[in-house]
C-alpha cells in the first residue's frame, strides 16, 4: 500500500463520510421522533381504534332499578333473560341448513328473513338474533346447538328483560322500557338515568376473526346497580281508582276517564290512572275497544299503520297530566275561594237567581231554567249557579279573578315528577288581563268554561282548600333507594305557597260538604267520611258533535281530609252526562273503600242512614234457641232461618262479621251434610235504599250499599253485582250502587 | 525454510492470520440479532399457529434461528478472508451471478404477480438480497481501481473524444467521466433487472446503494445534483404517465388517502398504525401485543418493527434505533481506518446499506412514505436475506481486522 493512497482515502473519503453520516443521523432522529410522534400523541387514538376492532366489549348489564309502590311491591322490575347472537363467517355451505332450522325452530323465528338477515351479514363476527330470551327456551337452544354441533356460529348471553306484575296497573305513570332497555315512556323515561346505573364491561382481546385471544388479556368493569324508586302510589289504592275507573269507563262509553287521588296534605299523588291504558309488558299492543274503533284499526296493514301508532300514542300519555279542559262548575270553588278571601263577598251576600243573566250580548243560562231564587255563596256552591257565579266574577273583576286563578296554580305547570305535564299558554289555555280578558271571557270563566286545566292542577288546587290554604307541589317518587336499599334521597312534601287563608279555606270547604250532602254532589256521599266536593260539566268546543266532560272533585273527611279526589269522564256516551250523575258516585266509591283501606273512623251523625248496618253476630255452636235469641236483640232484629233437624247451630251464612243490614238474613244450618238453600236474585234497579232492603229480605238475601245511601226517594238502586234471576246461596250479600239523577244537575 | 515461508505467505494472500475482530462492531451486531430473534418469535408465533400445517408456533422461529446460525458461522468464516485477494473476483462473479439469478427470477411463474423469487423445491430465494450485496463489492472494486481516472480531469485520449474536447474547448470527455458512466451503466442494469421483477423497493435499494457507493467513492458533487435532476425528471415521467404499475399507484394513492380502503389498500398500513400507537412509551411487554394476533398480516416480515414498538414501546425502539446506530458508525470508523480504498468502501457500503434499509423500513411503517416492502435487517424472517446481510457483516468484521483502529 502506498503512503500517499492512504493519505488521499482517509482525507477525502473522510469529508464525504461524515455527510453521510450527518444523513444518518437526521433519518435515524427523524424515525424516532416519527414513533414518538406516533406513540406518544397519537397513541391514545390508535390505541383506541385498534381495541375497538381487537376487543370483544362484552356489556355487563346493570340492573336496572326497581319500581316500588309505598308498600314497597313491586310495580316494575328488571329479570335476567338471555339473547342469542351468531358468528355469521362461521356459517358455512355445509352447516347453514343446521342453524338456520335451530334458530328459528327454537327461537320462533321466520327462516327467510333469517336467512337473508344472516346473508346480509356474511364475513361479519357478530350478529343478534334474538332478545329477552327465557331460560327454558335458552337450554333447549344449548341443547340443540349442542347435538347440531354448531357451537362454533350460536351463541348466547346474558340480557335483561323489564317485567311489570300488575300488568296495566298505573301503566300511564310508570311508562316503560324499549328492547335496549332505555325508558321511553313515564317514570321509565324521566328517572331513567337513576334507575340504569352504569353497565360494567368485560373487554376480552380477539383477534381478527373474532375469536378470543389465548393470551387472557382481560379486563372487567364491574356494573354499578341502578337505584330504586319508592313512588307515593299506593297499589291498594291505585287498584281502587282503576277498578273504579274501569267500571265508569264500561257505563258511560266514554272516550277516556281519569282519575287521581291524592294525599290533601303533602300533595303526594296516591293513585293516578287513565282509562284506557295499555300493558308495559307489551305495551304495542292496543288493547282498548275504544281506541280500536276510534281510530278505525281495520284494514290492510298499510292502511293501518299510522291510526295504529296514533293509538298507541294515545293509550301511552298520560292525559290527567298532559291534557287541558274546561273544568266547569268545579272551577266555582277557587272563585268563591278568591272572592270571600278578598272580602268581595261574605257567608251573608246574597243574590236572588232568576235562571238568566246578560253579558254583554250574551244570555247565560242556568241548567235550572226557573232559577235557584235566594241564595248565598254556600248555596251558590250546593246549586252550582252558574249565574251567581258570573256576578261573583264580575264583583271581582278581571285582576282579582287572575289573582287567584294564578295562585290557585292554573297559569303554571304543578312541577309533578312526570314528564309531559301540559304547560299553560296564556291566550291559549287561559287568559291574562296583562294580555287581554274581556268581560264576556270573565263571564264564561267565572263557571269554568273558556279556562283550560289539567285534572291534576284541579286535584292540587282542591287540596288547598282541604288542607288549610296550602298549594302543594304534587310528587310522585317518594324515596330514590341505592342498590342496597339504603334512602339515596326522600321527597319531602313542597309548599309552592298559600293561596287563601285557613279560615277560608275552612268556609269553603264546609260549604262544599252540604254540595256533597244536599246539592249536586250527592252522589258522592258517604255516610260517615263527611265528603266535601264540587261536580262540574263542562261543553267541550270543536268537536264535532255536542260531547261533554263530567267532573267531581273533592276531599274527604272534611275537618282534616286525608284524600283529594279529582275524577274526570271525556266525552261520556247516552244522557247522563252530568259530572254529578256520572263522576261523583265514582268519586263516592273512591273515597269510601280508599278510607276504609286507610283505617280513617267512621263518624256518623243523625239519620245518616236509611238502613243501619253491623256485623252480624257469631251463633256457631249456640243452640237453635240461644242463636235465635242472639239474633233477636232489640234494634238487632235479623231474620233467621233455620235449616236441618238439628239442635246446635253447625254454620250460619253470612259468616260472623260479615257487615249486613241489621234486619238482615242469617241462615242457620244444624247438619253437617244439609243441602245449601239457594234463594233467587232480585231486580234492584229503580229501588230506593229501604226498598232493596226489603227486596232483599223477602229473597233470602242481604244488601251492601254502595254510593249514596241517602233516604232520598230520589236516590236508586242503578247497578248490582250479581244479577237479577241468579240463584246464589240463601243469606248472601249483595252489592248494591245507589245514586240519584236529580238535583245534581249543574 | 522457503516452501514454508512461501506456503505463510500464500497463507497470508487469502486468509487474514493477524488482528482481532472489532469486539464493539461485533457486540453491537450480536446484540441486533439476539434481540431481532426475540422479537421475530415474538411476532410470528400467531401467524405460524394459525398458517402452518401443524400450528407450529415456532414454525418461523426455528427456520430463523438455523439461517442466523449459518449467517453466522458463514461470518466467522469469510472474516478471515483476505477480501483484498479476490476484489476482482467478487465483482465479476457477484455481478455475473447476480445478474444470472435476477434473469431467472424473471423467467420464473409470477407470484402475486411479481417475479421477484426463484422457487426451487420449497425452498425460495430472492436474488435482490444478493445483489445488493454484488454491487456494493463490484462498485467498490471499480472506486478502486478506477479511483486516479475518477479524481483526475485527464482527457480521453480517442479521435472522437479528442474532436469533442476541442469543439467545446473543455475536456468533457475525460477518463473521469468514462468510469462513471460505466459504474452508472453496471448500477442501471442491476437496477432495471430488479424493477423488471416489479419489485420497487429493490430497486430503491439498488439504486441508493449505488449512489452511496459512487459517493463514498469521491465522485464529484456536480454527478449527485445531475443524478438528482435526472431522478426528478424520471419522477415526473413516471407520475404523468402509467408507466408506474397499477399497484403502486394504488400505495401511492393509499398512502396520501388515509380513509382509502381500510379492508385492502390500507389495511396492513393502518394495522402498523394501531400497533405502534398501542405500543406507547414502554410497550406491552414482550410477547403482549394484540396487533399481531391476524391484524397486521405477516407480522414476523416487513411490518415487524410495528410489532416491536407496539410491545417493548417507544424507548425499546429508540433502544434498538442507538444500537443500529452504533453498528454503522463502527462500520464507518472500521472503514475509515482500513488502509485500503477496497475494504473502506465494503465497510462503510454495507453498514450504510443496512441503514438505508432500517430509515426506509422504519419510514413506511410509521406511513411516513407510501408502503413498500422494504424488510427490517436482522429483524424480518428471510433466510437468505439474514444469510448475505451475515455475510456482509463477515466482510466488515474481516475489514476490521486489517483496520488500523487505535483501540
Amino acid at each position: 500500500m502506498k503512503k500517499d493512497e492512504m493519505r488521499a482515502t482517509g482525507l477525502a473519503a473522510k469529508r464525504g463520510v461524515i455527510i453521510l453520516i450527518l444523513i444518518a443521523v437526521v433519518a435515524f432522529s427523524a424515525c424516532f421522533f416519527r414513533i414518538g410522534y406516533l406513540t406518544v400523541i397519537k397513541g391514545d387514538e390508535y390505541r383506541e381504534k385498534a381495541e375497538a376492532q381487537q376487543l370483544s366489549d362484552t356489556t355487563i348489564n346493570a340492573a336496572r332499578g326497581t319500581i316500588y309502590d309505598s308498600n314497597m311491591n313491586v310495580l316494575a322490575q328488571s329479570a335476567s333473560v338471555w339473547m342469542c347472537y351468531i358468528n355469521p363467517s362461521k356459517v358455512t355451505e355445509k352447516n347453514r341448513t343446521k342453524v338456520l332450522s335451530v334458530l328459528s325452530e327454537t327461537l320462533d323465528l321466520d327462516v327467510v328473513d333469517l336467512g337473508r338477515r344472516i346473508d346480509d351479514n356474511a364475513g361479519y363476527g357478530y350478529l343478534k338474533i334474538k332478545g329477552e330470551i327465557e331460560y327454558q327456551d335458552k337450554l333447549t337452544l344449548q341443547e340443540r346447538v349442542r347435538e347440531n354441533e354448531i357451537g362454533d356460529v350460536i351463541f348466547t348471553d346474558p340480557d335483561i328483560k323489564r317485567y311489570y306484575p300488575g300488568a296495566s296497573m298505573a301503566s300511564t305513570l310508570i311508562g316503560f322500557t324499549g328492547t335496549d332497555g332505555n325508558g321511553l315512556y313515564g317514570l321509565e323515561y324521566l328517572y331513567d338515568k337513576t334507575l340504569t346505573g352504569t353497565n360494567g364491561r368485560v373487554i376480552t382481546a380477539k383477534d381478527s376473526y373474532q375469536l378470543e385471544l389465548d393470551n387472557a388479556y382481560e379486563v372487567a368493569y364491574e356494573a354499578r346497580q341502578g337505584s330504586s324508586l319508592v313512588l307515593t302510589i299506593n297499589g291498594e289504592i291505585q287498584t281502587i281508582l282503576e277498578n273504579a275507573l274501569e267500571t265508569a269507563l264500561e257505563d258511560t262509553q266514554a272516550r277516556n276517564v281519569y282519575g287521581i287521588v291524592m294525599d290533601t296534605q303533602t300533595g303526594a299523588i296516591l293513585g293516578l290512572a287513565n282509562k284506557p291504558d295499555y300493558d308495559p309488558n307489551d305495551p304495542f299492543n292496543v288493547l282498548y275497544p275504544q281506541l280500536t274503533n276510534y281510530f278505525e284499526l281495520n284494514g290492510t296493514d298499510a292502511e293501518k299503520a299510522d291510526p295504529v301508532a296514533a293509538a298507541r300514542m294515545e293509550q301511552w300519555k298520560n292525559k290527567s297530566i298532559a291534557d287541558f279542559y274546561y273544568p266547569g262548575s268545579v272551577f266555582k270553588v277557587f272563585l268563591v275561594s278568591g272572592a270571600y278571601e278578598e272580602g268581595v263577598i261574605d257567608e251573608n251576600t246574597t243574590y236572588d237567581c232568576v235562571g238568566t243573566i246578560t253579558v254583554g250580548d250574551r244570555t247565560i243560562k242556568d241548567f235550572n231554567p226557573t232559577g235557584h231564587g235566594l241564595e248565598t255563596p254556600r248555596t251558590l256552591l250546593v246549586n252550582s249557579c252558574n249565574t251567581f257565579s258570573v256576578t261573583v266574577g264580575r264583583m271581582m273583576g278581571q285582576e282579582l279573578y287572575f289573582k287567584y286563578f294564578q295562585a290557585f296554580g292554573f297559569a303554571e305547570k304543578t312541577g309533578v315528577d312526570l314528564p309531559g305535564e301540559g304547560n299553560p299558554v296564556v291566550g291559549v289555555t287561559y287568559h291574562d288581563p296583562a294580555v287581554s280578558f274581556t268581560m264576556s271571557d270573565l263571564a264564561s270563566s267565572s263557571f269554568g268554561q273558556s279556562i283550560n286545566v289539567t285534572p291534576l292542577q284541579i286535584v292540587t288546587a282542591v287540596s288547598a282548600i282541604g288542607n288549610g290554604g296550602k298549594l302543594m307541589q304534587p310528587y310522585v317518587v317518594a324515596k330514590i333507594l341505592d342498590s342496597e336499599g339504603n334512602p339515596v334521597s326522600v321527597t319531602q312534601p313542597t309548599v309552592k305557597r298559600q293561596v287563601i287563608s285557613p279560615g277560608t279555606a275552612a268556609t269553603v270547604a264546609s260549604w262544599m260538604e252540604d254540595v256533597v250532602k244536599d246539592g249536586t254532589g250527592k252522589n258522592a256521599y258517604v255516610a260517615g267520611y263527611h265528603v266535601a266536593g264540587k261536580t262540574g260539566t263542562s261543553e267541550k268546543i270543536g268537536a264535532k258533535d255536542q260531547t261533554y266532560i263530567g267532573s267531581f272533585a273533592g276531599f274527604a273527611p272534611v275537618s282534616n281530609p286525608r284524600i283529594s279526589v279529582v275524577i274526570v269522564i271525556d266525552e261520556p256516551q247516552g244522557e247522563n252526562y252530568s259530572g254529578g250523575v256520572i263522576a261523583a258516585p265514582v268519586a263516592g266509591e273512591i273515597i269510601e273503600k280508599t278510607l276504609t283501606y286507610l283505617g280513617v273512623e267512621p263518624s256518623y251523625g243523625d239519620g245518616e242512614f236509611a238502613v243501619k248496618t253491623a256485623p252480624v253476630p257469631s251463633v256457631g255452636g249456640m243452640s237453635v234457641e240461644d242463636a235465635k235469641e242472639a239474633l233477636g236483640r232489640e234494634g238487632y232484629e235479623y231474620t233467621v232461618r233455620v235449616v236441618g233437624e238439628g239442635q246446635t247451630v253447625v254454620s250460619q251464612v253470612p259468616n260472623a262479621g260479615v257487615i249486613t243490614p241489621v234486619n238482615g238474613v242469617v241462615v242457620l244450618y244444624t247438619q253437617n251434610n244439609a243441602e245449601k238453600e239457594m234463594s233467587e236474585v232480585p231486580d234492584f234497579e229503580g229501588l230506593t235504599v229501604s226498598q232493596a232492603n226489603y227486596a232483599a229480605i223477602e229473597a233470602g238475601l242481604n244488601i251492601r250499599i254502595s254510593g249514596s245511601a241517602s233516604m232520598e226517594n230520589t236516590v236508586v238502586a242503578y247497578k248490582q253485582d250479581v244479577a237479577k234471576g241468579t240463584s246464589v246461596e240463601s243469606g248472601a250479600v249483595i252489592t248494591v250502587s245507589f245514586r240519584t239523577t236529580s238535583g245534581v244537575h249543574d | 525454510m522457503a516452501p514454508k515461508k512461501g506456503a505463510a505467505k500464500l497463507i497470508r494472500k487469502y486468509f487474514n492470520v493477524d488482528g482481532g475482530i472489532d469486539i464493539l462492531f461485533f457486540t453491537f451486531l450480536m446484540a441486533i440479532l439476539v434481540i431481532g430473534l426475540i422479537m421475530m418469535y415474538s411476532a410470528s408465533y400467531v401467524y405460524a399457529y394459525q398458517y402452518t400445517a401443524n400450528h407450529d408456533s415456532a414454525y418461523y422461529f426455528k427456520r430463523q434461528f438455523i439461517w442466523v446460525l449459518l449467517g453466522v458461522a458463514a461470518m466467522l468464516v469469510i472474516s478471515r478472508i483476505n477480501y483484498k485477494t479476490f476484489e476482482t473476483l467478487f465483482a465479476v462473479a457477484g455481478t455475473g451471478v447476480s445478474w444470472l439469478l435476477l434473469g431467472v427470477a424473471l423467467i420464473m411463474p409470477a407470484h402475486n404477480g411479481t417475479h421477484r423469487h426463484i422457487y426451487i423445491g420449497g425452498f425460495q430465494f430472492q436474488p435482490s438480497d444478493l445483489a445488493k450485496f454484488a454491487l456494493i463489492l463490484t462498485l467498490a472494486a471499480m472506486l478502486d481501481k478506477y479511483h486516479e481516472a475518477i479524481v483526475s480531469k485527464k482527457p480521453l485520449q480517442s479521435n472522437l473524444a479528442r474532436k469533442v474536447n476541442e469543439t467545446f474547448n473543455r475536456p468533457i470527455l475525460n477518463y473521469s467521466v468514462r468510469a462513471i458512466l460505466l459504474m452508472g451503466l453496471v448500477i442501471m442494469i442491476y437496477a432495471g433487472l430488479v424493477i423488471a421483477g416489479s419489485h420497487l423497493s429493490g430497486t430503491i435499494l439498488i439504486v441508493a446503494i449505488g449512489v452511496v457507493m459512487l459517493y463514498l467513492g469521491e465522485v464529484r458533487g456536480k454527478w449527485f445534483v445531475a443524478g438528482i435532476i435526472g431522478a426528478g425528471m424520471l419522477l415526473m415521467l413516471l407520475w404523468n404517465t402509467d408507466l408506474l404499475k397499477g399497484y403502486m399507484q394504488d400505495r401511492i394513492y393509499a398512502w396520501q388517502h388515509k380513509d382509502f380502503d381500510p379492508l385492502g389498500a390500507r389495511w396492513q398500513i393502518n394495522q402498523a398504525l394501531y400497533a405502534i400507537g398501542s405500543g406507547g412509551l414502554f410497550g406491552k411487554g414482550i410477547g403482549q401485543s394484540t396487533l399481531k394476533h391476524l391484524y397486521v398480516s405477516e407480522p414476523q416480515n416487513d411490518m415487524i418493527f410495528s410489532i416491536v414498538v407496539e410491545e417493548i414501546g417507544l424507548v425499546g425502539a429508540g433502544i434498538i434505533l442507538i444500537l443500529f446506530a452504533l453498528l454503522i458508525w463502527r462500520g464507518v470508523v472500521i472503514g475509515i481506518n482500513c488502509p485500503d480504498r477496497y475494504g473502506a468502501l465494503i465497510a462503510m457500503g454495507v453498514v450504510f446499506q443496512v441503514g438505508i434499509q432500517v430509515i426506509l423500513n422504519i419510514l413506511v411503517a410509521t406511513d411516513s412514505i407510501p408502503n413498500t416492502g422494504i424488510p427490517f435487517p436482522f429483524f424480518s424472517y428471510g433466510g437468505t436475506a439474514m444469510l448475505v446481510n451475515l455475510a456482509e457483516m463477515g466482510f466488515v468484521l474481516s475489514i476490521s481486522r486489517r483496520s488500523k483502529i487505535r483501540r
